[in-house]
């Protein structure tokens, strides 16, 4: 996967916003080592039970420069919705209202919940990998009993180890990310 | 020229005019397709507040979903629903057709068209409380049960005790699960012995894990006869007309549920509501199992292991709804019948199991099989890694059990005996015969089966082969408390009693703390006129079970017959405090009252006896006779037109009959039923003197003189037979 984004245009153009309607400028600061765009629905069943797996994900691995955002892509999850349902799952990352879906476009994601890292390069982000958190959901209806392979984690622990990136063993699980209607 | 120009602009506009009527709208729309596809499937679960993940009901809500709809419905993930069509007519088949799977595809194809919001049909309204209205009783966990927000499915079981004091039958039942969206399916066990809280003292309260669990049914036959089994798109469960369930004090339903984590910390405090019905069943079901456990030993890797149980039906039955279950590994279930002619009927094929999604499923029209039909379960497992549900990676030797990493292989049917002969022992034990036989043919030495076999031969009055089968099980179990009490019952009532008081005296010896032997040694006691001996042996027990009001009525009736009137009532009443509806209380009571000359009194006691036992004939002649004396004859012919139903041979209540009827007038009838009677008493020198002034009355001289002549016959010193033959005019 080579998707770069280039720096500079995330500067000019407006990605998101945070849960106060600003305009969020900077997803990955100085320092950052792996940026994760963690594509969320408030409504989304399968996409809230990978909160837990996301916040576990987000607490080992913070500290070690990774920065995760839990990302909104619906229009129906505005900030007050976000807001409560953040609350209700005891959300306390990161958090960002892709109103316009410009990061659905940069991360090239179809559902809730799916996955993508970016890893910064210069003044780039390159996307190293996108799709499914784990192989718990193999198919609406099919699910096993816990999850075998947890991809999204064996990507992070590569990116962290300078080594090649594994690619998800499968397609993600969940529900359609809503398209905007112009 | 003009004229000819004219022509086509005519055409021209014609045209448009024909595009303009056209409707604007895309041929499929949510207002006239796609919500009453959505109401009639999908909304008992997708409304605001239902187990659905999200709501369906207004337009809005379809359009955000349409997508998903198009996709799980086109793989059948949606409606949720695991037979195969065509295998088994089920009642409230959740299944799209093809047609209408297509229909959501364009739907969604085309834009998601909303059309004329004034042709889409209401939205159905859904309460958010009570779906069926409020209970006559609800019941709540102990404690509410906090679910983790993620790990693998969680299966438990919560007791929630039956508080009151009285029996009730049960119509209805809605299960309110308190997180409805975490809660995948419920199963509700009956527990009469409230075995389950004795064996968890310290656990029942916050529920106990399991995804299986037995229950001590106690030492009565009392199969269980109904499905109480809940998923979401079900909340209430409605019993067939003539079907109720019952509950009695001291009993306990157990609260097995399959609970799946939301992604955040969730509260269940789930409650059970119950409505009740004064009319106790006058149909019986019964659940019967199919299974083969033992079978299950599936090596890692195996992708079609088989596991297959049949059953021959002893009765004719008709088939109400079924229950195939197993775990993760279960691949393809298939259940069904060969008839007496080999005819194949099929009852049920899910091609693709899902344990997520099983169900009972109730048939549309009941499945008649006849006598002799056997059916079959054939089930396969897949125990390799292809298995998405399996449990284990890699995967492991998996065998039988109650965790939901173990396997199972039941298959549970609802029956209804038909057909019956009146007379004969209660069809439901020789479906429980040939059950437990079917269970030996597989496990001869298991004591479950050996005792249910042993209770189903004696409870259909064949004490020498329940003997042989109690004997077998005790030479496997030595010493077992309830198969010696039980042994001693068959003994008991095989006539030989000195036997059985032995073997009760055995039990009694080695397990002193149980009250059963004791009890039956105590009624046999009484029954044998040794009311001193079963005086000791009651107040024995009350020593150990003060709680029981069986052992305060057996001593109520052990100092009757010593004489001892008003200790006897004192615990008749007693009894009657801890059980309103203990009939040996109340019948005696009643007697009591008969015999004090207090009708009414009897009455209100025996009524209560008569609705507790209604096949009890002489519970019906003791109430007929406190009409009687209280006036009430119409009521009183009624309870003895009952009571002749249960028991015709007994001259007794023809007797009385003829007596109410002449009373009333009703001659001809009167002297119908003292010829019955004298037909099963023909010695009796009252009957043939009642019959002759019945005759008289009717005019009938020559007749009762006859009859007159022969009671005198029987009794020549017949004071009054005399007296009335001389009453007779001359012939």
């Amino acid at each position: 996967m080579t998707v770069i984004i280039r720096a500079w245009l995330l500067a000019f153009t407006t990605l998101a916003v945070d849960l106060g309607g600003r305009p969020i400028t900077q997803l990955a600061p100085p320092g950052t080592r792996a940026l994760i765009l963690f594509f969320a629905a408030s409504d989304c069943p399968i996409s809230n039970r990978y909160v837990p797996e996301i916040r576990r994900l987000t607490r080992q691995f913070e500290p070690l420069g990774v920065r995760v955002w839990f990302v909104y892509p619906n229009p129906s999850d505005d900030a007050k919705t976000v807001r409560a349902h953040d609350a209700e799952f005891a959300i306390d990352a990161n958090t960002a209202l892709d109103t316009n879906q410009s990061l659905v476009h940069m991360a090239h994601v179809t559902v809730t919940p799916e996955a993508a890292v970016f890893v910064p390069q210069g003044s780039q982000l390159r996307e190293v990998y996108r799709g499914r958190i784990d192989d718990r959901y193999i198919d609406l209806g099919t699910e096993r009993p816990q999850a075998t392979r947890h991809d999204l984690e064996e990507a992070i622990r590569a990116v962290l180890a300078g080594k090649q990136v594994p690619q998800p063993g499968g397609p993600p699980t969940g529900c359609s990310i809503v398209t905007l209607q112009p | 020229m003009k004229i000819a120009n004219w022509v086509p602009w005519l055409i021209v506009a014609a045209a448009l005019s024909a595009v303009q009527a056209a409707p604007q709208e895309p041929a499929v729309t949510w207002s006239r397709q796609i919500a009453p596809l959505v109401y009639n499937n999908c909304t008992t679960c997708h409304h605001p507040g239902g187990a659905g993940p999200f709501s369906l009901l207004a337009y809005e809500d379809a359009r955000r979903w349409g997508s998903q709809m198009a996709t799980v419905t086109a793989s059948r993930y949606m409606p949720p629903w695991l037979p195969e069509h065509g295998y088994g007519d089920f009642e409230d088949e959740r299944r799209l057709t093809n047609d209408e799977i297509a229909l959501i595809a364009k739907w969604v194809q085309t834009g998601m068209a909303q059309g004329d919001p004034s042709a889409s049909p209401a939205a159905p309204t859904y309460h958010e409380t009570w779906q069926y209205g409020t209970p006559d009783l609800i019941l709540t966990v102990q404690q509410p049960y906090a679910l983790a927000a993620s790990g693998t499915d969680v299966f438990r079981n919560f007791v929630l005790p039956y508080p009151l004091k009285q029996r009730h039958y049960i119509r209805a039942m809605e299960i309110r699960p308190g997180a409805p969206q975490i809660v995948h399916h419920a199963n509700i066990l009956i527990d009469r012995t409230a075995s389950f809280r004795r064996a968890h003292p310290a656990e029942w309260k916050a529920g106990v894990p399991g995804m299986e669990l037995e229950v001590d049914t106690g030492n009565e036959f009392d199969p269980d006869s109904n499905f109480l089994f809940w998923k979401p798109d079900t909340p209430v469960l409605i019993e067939p007309e003539g079907m109720p369930w019952r509950l009695d004090p001291g009993s306990d339903l157990i609260l097995n549920m399959h609970l799946k984590p939301s992604g955040k910390p969730e509260l269940a405090a789930a409650q059970i509501g119950l409505y009740f019905t004064d009319q106790p069943p006058t149909k019986k079901p019964m659940l019967l199992q199919l299974e083969h456990d033992d079978a299950l030993d599936i090596p890692p890797g195996a992708r079609n292991f088989v596991v297959e149980d049949s059953l021959r039906l002893p009765v004719d039955v008709e088939v109400l709804g079924i229950y195939p279950h197993a775990h993760y590994l279960g691949k393809r279930l298939e259940a069904w019948a060969t008839l007496p002619d080999q005819q194949k009927k099929s009852l049920i094929l899910i091609p693709n199991w899902d344990i997520d999604r099983q169900s009972v499923y109730r048939y549309r029209n009941p499945v008649f099989l006849p006598k002799g039909s056997v059916v079959h379960m054939r089930y396969l497992y897949d125990n390799s890694s292809a298995n998405p549900h399996n449990p284990h990676a890699p995967p492991v030797r998996v065998k039988a059990g109650n965790r939901s990493e173990d396997e199972m292989a039941h298959l549970w049917l609802q029956v209804l005996p038909v057909n019956t002969p009146s007379k004969g022992p209660d069809p439901r034990l020789l479906l429980e015969e040939a059950w437990m036989r079917n269970w030996l043919s597989k496990d001869p030495n298991d004591i479950i089966p050996l005792y249910n076999l042993a209770s189903a031969l004696a409870g259909q009055g064949k004490y020498q082969d329940a003997i042989v089968a109690y004997r077998h099980a005790l030479a496997l179990h030595p010493g077992d408390e309830r198969t010696l009490n039980e042994l001693g019952a068959a003994l008991e009532n095989s006539g030989d009693w000195q036997q059985a008081q032995k073997v009760f005296k055995q039990d009694v010896a080695s397990h002193p703390e149980t009250c059963n032997a004791r009890f039956n040694l105590a009624r046999s006691d009484l029954k044998h006129d040794q009311a001193s001996a079963a005086q000791e042996q009651f107040r024995a027990m009350l020593a150990q079970c003060p709680a029981d009001a069986a052992v305060h009525s057996g001593l109520g009736v052990a100092l009757e017959s010593d004489g001892q009137v008003e200790a006897a009532e004192a615990e008749f009443h007693a009894a009657l405090k801890i059980d309103p509806q203990d009939f040996t209380a109340l019948q005696n009571l009643g007697n009591l009252a008969l015999q004090a000359n207090q009708p009414r009194q009897a009455a209100e006691f025996l009524e209560v006896a008569v609705k507790e036992r209604p096949t009890d004939a002489d519970a019906h002649q003791q109430l007929a006779e406190a009409y009687g004396l209280s006036g009430r004859i119409d009521d009183a012919m009624n309870q003895l037109h009952q009571a002749i139903a249960l028991s015709p041979d007994n001259p007794d209540l023809h007797s009385l009959l003829s007596q109410a009827l002449a009373g009333t007038g009703q001659l001809e009838q009167a002297i119908v039923e003292r010829k019955a009677a004298l037909r099963l008493r023909t010695n009796d020198a009252d009957d043939w003197n009642n019959l002759g002034v019945l005759e008289a009355k009717a005019g009938r001289i020559a007749e009762a003189r006859e009859d007159f002549h022969h009671a005198l016959q029987l009794v020549p010193d017949h004071a009054q037979a005399r007296a009335n033959l001389q009453r007779l005019p001359p012939s």
